[in-house]
């Protein structure tokens, strides 16, 4: 049975309140693609019985496994591009200018599979910090992060937002897969790590990147959250967040600041009483 | 490509199952999980289609993917996002089967160290004929019940 | 937009150009490099190539070369779209002047994806 008009709005509504994005007509087929697996597992033979299902009685953990289903196979490198720009042109060139000593550590706090990382050390590979480069990435769900560990991708995988030359730089054939080249994991370390715990050792942090996971928080945990990370970061250091969201109105001790054509947040510089 | 595909060192999956996957997945059939392995033996193939690409270079070889008339039908409406009832012009059907040759060929040569190159597509009822081949690999599919072969053999 | 679809597949051409239109692309085809040409030599704007590259007559990284030799089409974005997924051929198309790779099998996402990186295709906060 197809999606039900109703029960179409009800997901897009859920899915803008959540994450800011915005499903537009004409996606049911997505809807329906990406939620059958969440269906079936939960005994339903389709979509549409689903919703319904969860429209009725659903708990927040079921309500975000909806959203991620929908906004999830971001998995894309890069993704959106503009803040490992500006990680590139303008957060690494002030804190560590070319000649500087001193180590760059990077913080990838929900790396899932491993894109985020590898992507912050493919951008910085050709920079003169790159020698000096320490990522954590961490992740609360072990399965992802052994495959962040792993650093094998399938050829669909790498074709989502890979620009050509960093893949024939940075990546081997492995089979039908293609895997992360040593030189490039070297500066890396994984690591399992809950966002509400207290920071994970490795820190203080010149740059954390939080990208796309305070969305799943309601707003009590999002400042949970943002005040563990703020612990973890150096002063005049970097918090880059996914394109739709904010601290503004969660967390005043972070100022935006504009980097090039991207921004990111800073520890609000403080006025003498 | 006799010398071929050391499948010991991928342990225990199959690429070509791999490609065989991304391919249905991509641009057949969105559905997710509708391409599995398919158990028993290979059914007898009544109204057979053959469709083949030829790998050049020192171990030249041959990808060759064959099935059921009704669902190389199938796959062609689902390459060329056709409805159950809309009619399928014989070029469209050639075409559509030799592009998945095409790609199913391109990917498995790359399995394989210093490929040739690829030769043009070939779509046929009848099988292909030529010298006395040996079958390197041979992955049986089952897409949505209906059996799909993929075979790979080396030419003289 | 327009952008110039190259390939000998027709099915491939019309998965392809599907996409394009749906980014909002104008298209046109051609069956083998050496059409390509003629569509770039009968001076119409094209902003896109999509380039297999094994087609007769003359294949994709034929192509790319002869475009990338003639100053006129210089502002003419190349992108490869084909089967041939070793190391060393997506070597062999960057050296010759491709800008970007897509492996075929591909997704619509991927190809928009390719595009955003290009600057052909605005970024957006959408799934």
């Amino acid at each position: 049975m197809t999606l039900a008009p109703d029960n179409f709005r009800w997901v897009v509504d859920l899915v803008r309140r959540r994450s800011a994005i915005q499903l537009e007509a004409g996606k049911e087929y997505l809807v329906e693609s990406r939620l059958l697996p969440l269906a079936r597992t939960a005994g339903l033979g389709d979509v549409d019985s689903y919703v319904r299902s969860i429209r009725v009685t659903a708990g927040l953990a079921v309500l975000e496994a909806v959203v991620e289903a929908l906004t999830t196979n971001e998995t894309s490198w890069f993704r959106d591009a503009q803040p490992f720009m500006s990680l590139a042109d303008h957060i690494v060139p002030e804190l560590r200018p070319a000649g500087g000593a001193g180590q760059l550590r990077i913080w990838s706090a929900a790396c899932s599979s491993g894109q985020e990382p590898y992507s912050i050390a493919m951008v910085l590979s050709d920079l003169a910090v790159a020698g000096r480069l320490r990522i954590l990435a961490t992740d609360l769900n072990q399965q992802v992060l052994a495959r962040a560990r792993n650093g094998r991708y399938s050829q669909l995988e790498v074709n989502r937002g890979l620009p050509a030359p960093m893949l024939v730089k940075h990546f081997t054939r492995a089979g039908a897969d293609w895997e992360v080249a040593p030189a490039l994991r070297s500066s890396i370390s994984f690591a399992q790590h809950n966002l509400l715990d207290a920071p994970p050792a490795g820190g203080p942090f010149d740059v954390v990147f939080l990208r796309n996971v305070l969305i799943y928080f309601d707003l009590a945990t999002k400042r949970d959250v943002l005040r563990r990370v703020r612990q973890a970061i150096r002063p005049g250091g970097y918090l880059l967040l996914g394109a739709a969201e904010t601290t503004i109105g969660i967390d005043d001790d972070f100022e935006r600041v504009s980097l090039g054509r991207g921004s990111g947040y800073r520890l609000a510089t403080r006025r003498a009483a | 490509m006799s010398a071929a595909i050391d499948l010991a060192s991928y342990a225990g999956s199959d690429p070509i199952f791999t490609i065989a996957e991304e391919v249905f997945g991509a641009m057949i059939d969105t559905e997710p999980e509708t391409l599995r392995e398919w158990f028993g033996p290979a059914p007898g193939f009544g109204d057979p289609t053959y469709a083949w690409v030829d790998v050049g270079g020192e171990s030249p070889g041959r990808v060759l993917l064959t099935t059921e008339r009704s669902t190389a039908t199938r796959v062609t409406r689902g390459l060329l996002g056709l409805g159950p009832d809309e009619a399928v012009e014989d070029a469209d059907f050639v075409d559509a089967l030799g592009e998945v040759a095409n790609v199913l060929g391109g990917n498995v040569k790359a399995l394989v160290p210093d490929p040739g190159a690829l030769s043009l597509p070939r779509v046929s009822h009848a099988a292909p004929d030529g010298p006395v081949r040996d079958l390197v690999h041979e992955l049986l599919l089952d897409w949505r019940g209906a059996c799909l072969v993929i075979s790979v053999w080396s030419l003289p | 937009m327009r952008a110039l679809v190259i390939d000998d597949s027709r099915t491939m051409r019309r998965i392809i150009v599907g996409v394009l239109r749906s980014l909002g692309f104008d298209t046109l085809e051609a069956a083998d490099g050496r059409e390509a040409l003629d569509v770039l030599e009968s001076g119409v704007q094209v902003d896109l190539a999509c380039i297999d590259w094994n087609m007769p007559v003359m294949n994709g990284l034929e192509f790319v070369l002869a475009a990338r030799a003639n100053r006129e089409w210089r502002d003419v974005t190349l992108m490869m779209v084909t089967t041939e997924s070793e190391h060393g051929q997506i070597v062999r198309a960057l050296a010759a002047g491709a800008h970007e790779y897509l492996i075929k099998p591909f997704t619509a996402d991927a190809i928009r994806e390719k595009l955003q990186l290009l600057g052909l295709v605005e970024w957006e906060v959408s799934a």
